[in-house]
């Protein structure tokens, strides 16, 4: 799912990795740990990037301890609290139902992050085996699957994730997880074919193949730990679409049912409401971009810890 | 006379997450007309941002702190930015280091020599164009009227930068700055490079900077070369006196690592690296900014304790160390310190 | 530079093939015949004779290339759920509407979001930039049914300045337009400011300045051009954007587009239908990338010149 154009600048980060790395080939294990500590130094200056961390792991709390510690049943119906408006025993108020939707929203937040977080692990799966088949084979292979992926370049997830979900025939967090992978992957088996071919090219890993390392050795020893870096700043770039995605299949009624919310449904319920009640929509609304500016963000700063030359330029 | 170009104590800072870079730290030279200035030192002694600072082509995060800039007495730092530009190119030209990047990929090589001319000196499209095409023969760039079309892909290193010496040289300014013209090219191109600089520079009557690592570079076309490191000059005279007889510690590593040059005696064999790195230059010492890697500093001299001040240790012949060549008696040849 | 097109152009033929085949098992996927998921019970003649009306008694792959051969020939074969209807009629029907509405906002993000790029590189770390990229970064992180929802609520509902819904009158047009605008906005927005940052920094830049050139040309002729060119590159993923956003528009505005159409196919299980438009997006998109591919070769001067 491209959502950013910051996407593209991945590339870059691959070469100045690359700088890096030829200064260390001797200590390899010590130029790692050095890498890692030096990136993690420059993710604590960056205030941008703390400040969204710091609303990432609230919003992530608030999700996960709510429901234990609010004394309110999130299906039980009671019309004569219906539409409460925001108090202190209701901070978000209440909803048709009488349902708290502080509660409410906190539960879909487990579904929709739950959704996102394992729809970008599938898709980093299947992008990266992609791309690292692409980039290791190499030849007419590498040339077919890339000129494939070109032409399906920007092919929207939206009209594929619907007929996977059809197929299921049933909606649930896992079918919702498989539909939002199915057409999602092609950027990130992009980038990391990109990431495959510039690190074999590499002395390191032309050393390697000297010696006679098989190629097993080669991909999971010295390829694939490499773009380990790369893997982490797009679980953050991904995770905002696949939110999104789920949003708006829940939102268009094709995704999470009811009684169970989450972010996209109870959207939906607060759309149906917006003349009567605009407010119903907004918390949920608030909640999607609030993860998705915070996911954002800590990748620009992921991104920027780990290729020092932007770092130069701030 | 006055020359044609004063740098007067321009200071020249970075602002860093840190605190200031003092990139260029107190630099004084003249340009007079018709000579050659070769301006040589390490990476990030600051010799580039000099050349910037006298074109205002400074990077956002840089600023010059203090210190004039005059050209024909008119103070460049004091200029709006319309009035520099109506010098840069005009009056002031100047080359990069890398002909693969200086020049627009997406537009053609007669485009972008003619865009200068009419810029500056009000020619017709078919005055300019006629003109380009002289200019490129004068860089000895064959079939140039055919080459005209092309775009810089289609052009090699060396020729590329003959095509940026021609835009420089399309305005016949008085002044023109060359940083590091050679380093990015292959060594069998480099000594071309040069002569075609040293042949225009007489042909067009230009007062010409040079700006290099690299001693060879400025050996035979300088009349006057100054060394800089970290950010300040520390030797300054005539190139013939430079290479008879430096002075600065620096100078004399330099010339060390400076391969035999012919007819000329053999230097003892010293091909010396220099041990250490050049200081920070946000978090400068209050000592001289070469000592920790002068074999002739020592506690008792002050080396450690203050900056040394650029004195003139014979007419016309500038450094800025506390232990000169000439000065030295019994001291440790350079060769034996670092042993 | 003839023989890549060529080569290009030959190339999207195998991957519609592809595409359609992957869209054609999906279809198959969803378990049967669509006609025995209905709750009215058909009688099994009925439903021999339906199967062969629609051809889903023979082979997949008699199937399969009767469907690309009706692809080709522009046929997107019957509707199984509309009597009568063809599925190019209802492509006929509501693909323009969409097509309206994407092309409006196209050009509404186009115009405010490129200058809004260039003005945001021109003043980088600026106070125009902060606010211009702010509004970028909500543009991007706000979901677009809230923003249409909002835009109802304040510009139809309170101060009645457009209708709340359809898609008849101009003014109709212009709170769903703005809507789906916004996505695409801020994404052409951040890539150009992205790509005029680049190209500020590039030696070639400096070279004009020092040729002494006015900052006027040096922007318009050395860094503009630079800067876009790459962004054309984006026209994929904006259609793509232009298609998953329609599909949320069309729904909050009632507007009769493929979008909406698409949702209630699925729901009403028209499967040819659902089938037919997939195909016709990804035809869509891969053609966009065709002509992207080959207009960047046409304006970058070194592709020309390498893929001669």
């Amino acid at each position: 799912m491209v959502l950013n154009p910051q996407n593209e600048e991945l590339r870059e980060l691959t070469v100045a990795r690359e700088r890096e790395d030829t200064t260390f080939e001797a200590g390899a294990a010590i130029a790692q740990t050095s890498l890692w500590r030096d990136a993690a130094r420059r993710f604590a200056h960056n205030r941008a990037a703390l400040i969204a961390l710091f609303a990432f792991v609230l919003m992530v709390l608030y999700v996960v301890i709510v429901p234990f510690v609010m004394p309110y049943d999130p299906n039980a119906v009671d019309f004569s609290i219906s539409y409460v408006n925001p108090t202190w025993a209701h901070p978000f108020g209440t909803d048709e139902f009488g349902r708290d939707l502080f509660l409410r929203t906190a539960l879909g937040g487990r579904i929709s992050i739950g959704i996102g977080f394992a729809g970008t692990v599938a898709i980093m799966v299947v992008g990266i085996l992609y791309g690292a088949i692409a980039g290791f084979v190499g030849g007419w292979l590498d040339n077919a699957m890339m000129r494939f992926l070109d032409a399906l370049y920007g092919l929207p997830y939206l009209p594929f994730a619907i007929i996977t979900l059809a197929i299921f025939g049933t909606v649930n967090f896992w079918t919702m997880v498989v539909a939002l992978t199915v057409a999602s992957w092609f950027t990130t088996a992009r980038v990391m074919r990109g990431q495959i071919i510039s690190l074999k090219e590499n002395d390191y890993v032309r050393a390697a193949r000297a010696v006679g390392a098989r190629w097993y050795r080669v991909l999971f020893r010295h390829l694939l730990p490499n773009t380990l870096g790369v893997v982490i700043v797009f679980v953050f770039l991904e995770l905002p679409g696949v939110v999104l995605g789920e949003a708006f299949l829940s939102f268009l009624g094709l995704g999470i049912n009811p009684p169970n919310a989450s972010w996209g449904s109870l959207a939906q319920d607060g759309y149906t409401q917006y003349l009567s009640h605009p407010y119903i929509i907004v918390i949920p609304s608030v909640a999607i971009a609030w993860l998705i500016l915070s996911a954002f963000f800590i990748a620009d700063g992921l991104r920027d810890a780990l290729d020092p030359r932007t770092q130069a330029a701030a | 006379m006055t020359a044609l170009l004063e740098v007067e104590d321009l200071r020249t800072y970075f602002s860093s997450r840190r605190g200031d870079v003092h990139a260029v730290d107190g630099v004084s030279f003249a340009v007079e007309r018709g000579k050659t200035l070769g301006i040589v030192g390490e990476s990030g002694c600051g010799k580039s941002v000099t050349a910037l600072s006298i074109m205002g082509l400074l990077a956002q995060n840089a600023r010059i702190v203090s210190g004039a800039v005059r050209f024909e007495d008119r103070d460049l730092t004091r200029l709006s930015d319309r009035e520099l530009e109506d010098i840069r190119g005009r009056q002031i030209a100047m080359i990069f280091q890398d002909p693969m990047t200086s020049l627009n990929p997406t537009l053609t090589i007669g485009l972008q020599l003619t865009e200068t001319m009419r810029r500056h000196l009000d020619l017709s499209r078919d005055e300019a164009r006629k003109r380009a095409i002289e200019l490129l023969e004068e860089v000895h760039i064959p079939n140039a009227r055919s080459r005209l079309d092309d775009y810089p892909h289609r052009y090699s290193g060396g020729m590329r930068q003959r095509v940026m010496i021609a835009i420089a040289l399309s305005c016949n300014p008085k002044l023109l700055i060359a940083d590091e013209p050679t380093t990015a090219l292959d060594v069998t191109v480099q000594a071309g490079i040069l002569d075609l600089l040293e042949e225009l520079r007489d042909q067009h009557d230009m007062s010409m900077i040079i700006i290099t690592h690299d001693m060879g570079v400025v050996a035979e076309s300088a009349d006057d070369i100054a060394v800089m490191y970290a950010g300040q000059i520390v030797e300054h005279t005539n190139a013939e006196e430079l290479f008879d007889h430096p002075e600065h510690p620096y100078t004399e590593a330099l010339l060390g690592a400076l391969p035999q040059l012919e007819d000329e005696t053999v230097r003892q064999g010293r091909l010396t690296a220099i041990p250490g790195r050049p200081p920070d230059l946000v978090d400068l010492p209050d000592s001289c900014r070469f000592a920790p890697r002068c074999p002739y500093a020592n506690r008792n001299d002050g080396c450690t304790a203050r900056t040394p001040e650029l004195r003139e240790l014979r007419p016309g012949h500038l450094v800025r160390t506390a232990h000169p060549a000439s000065e030295r008696q019994g001291a440790p040849s350079m060769a034996e310190a670092t042993r | 530079m003839l023989k890549f097109v060529v080569r290009r152009v030959l190339w999207t033929i195998p991957i519609i093939l592809l595409v359609i085949f992957m869209t054609f098992w999906m279809m198959r996927a969803i378990k049967g015949s669509p006609f025995r998921r209905t709750e009215r019970a058909v009688p099994a003649a009925v439903m021999a004779n339906l199967d062969r009306k629609f051809g889903l008694d023979k082979p997949w792959y008699v199937q399969y290339g009767k469907y690309v051969k009706d692809v080709a020939t522009f046929d997107l074969g019957p509707s199984l759920v509309l009597r009568n209807q063809n599925v190019n009629d209802i492509v006929k029907q509501h693909f323009p509407v969409s097509a309206e509405l994407g092309g409006f906002a196209m050009l509404l993000a186009i115009v405010v979001g490129v200058p809004l790029g260039i003005l945001s590189a021109l003043r980088a770390n600026r106070v125009t930039d902060y606010i211009a990229m702010l509004f970028a970064n909500l543009g991007f992180a706000i979901p677009s049914f809230l923003v249409a929802t909002l835009l109802i609520y304040e510009f139809a509902a309170q101060l009645r300045w457009f209708p709340t819904n359809g898609w008849d009158t101009a003014s109709s047009k212009v709170l769903p337009v703005i809507a789906l605008s916004l996505g695409p906005l801020t994404y052409f927005a951040r890539i150009v400011r992205g790509q005029m940052l680049e190209t500020l920094q590039q030696d070639y830049v400096r070279t004009a300045k020092a040729k002494g050139l006015r900052w006027k040309r040096v922007v318009v002729v050395h860094v503009l051009r630079n800067s876009l060119i790459p962004a054309v590159t984006a026209a994929g993923p904006l259609l793509g954007f232009l298609v998953t956003g329609s599909f949320i528009i069309e729904n909050i505005f009632s507007i009769p587009g493929i979008g909406r159409y698409y949702v209630t196919s699925v729901s009403g299980r028209d499967y040819s239908t659902v089938m037919g438009i997939t195909v016709l997006l990804s035809i869509l998109i891969i053609v966009a990338n065709m002509i992207v591919d080959i207009l960047y070769g046409f304006l970058d001067p070194r592709t020309r010149d390498a893929r001669t």
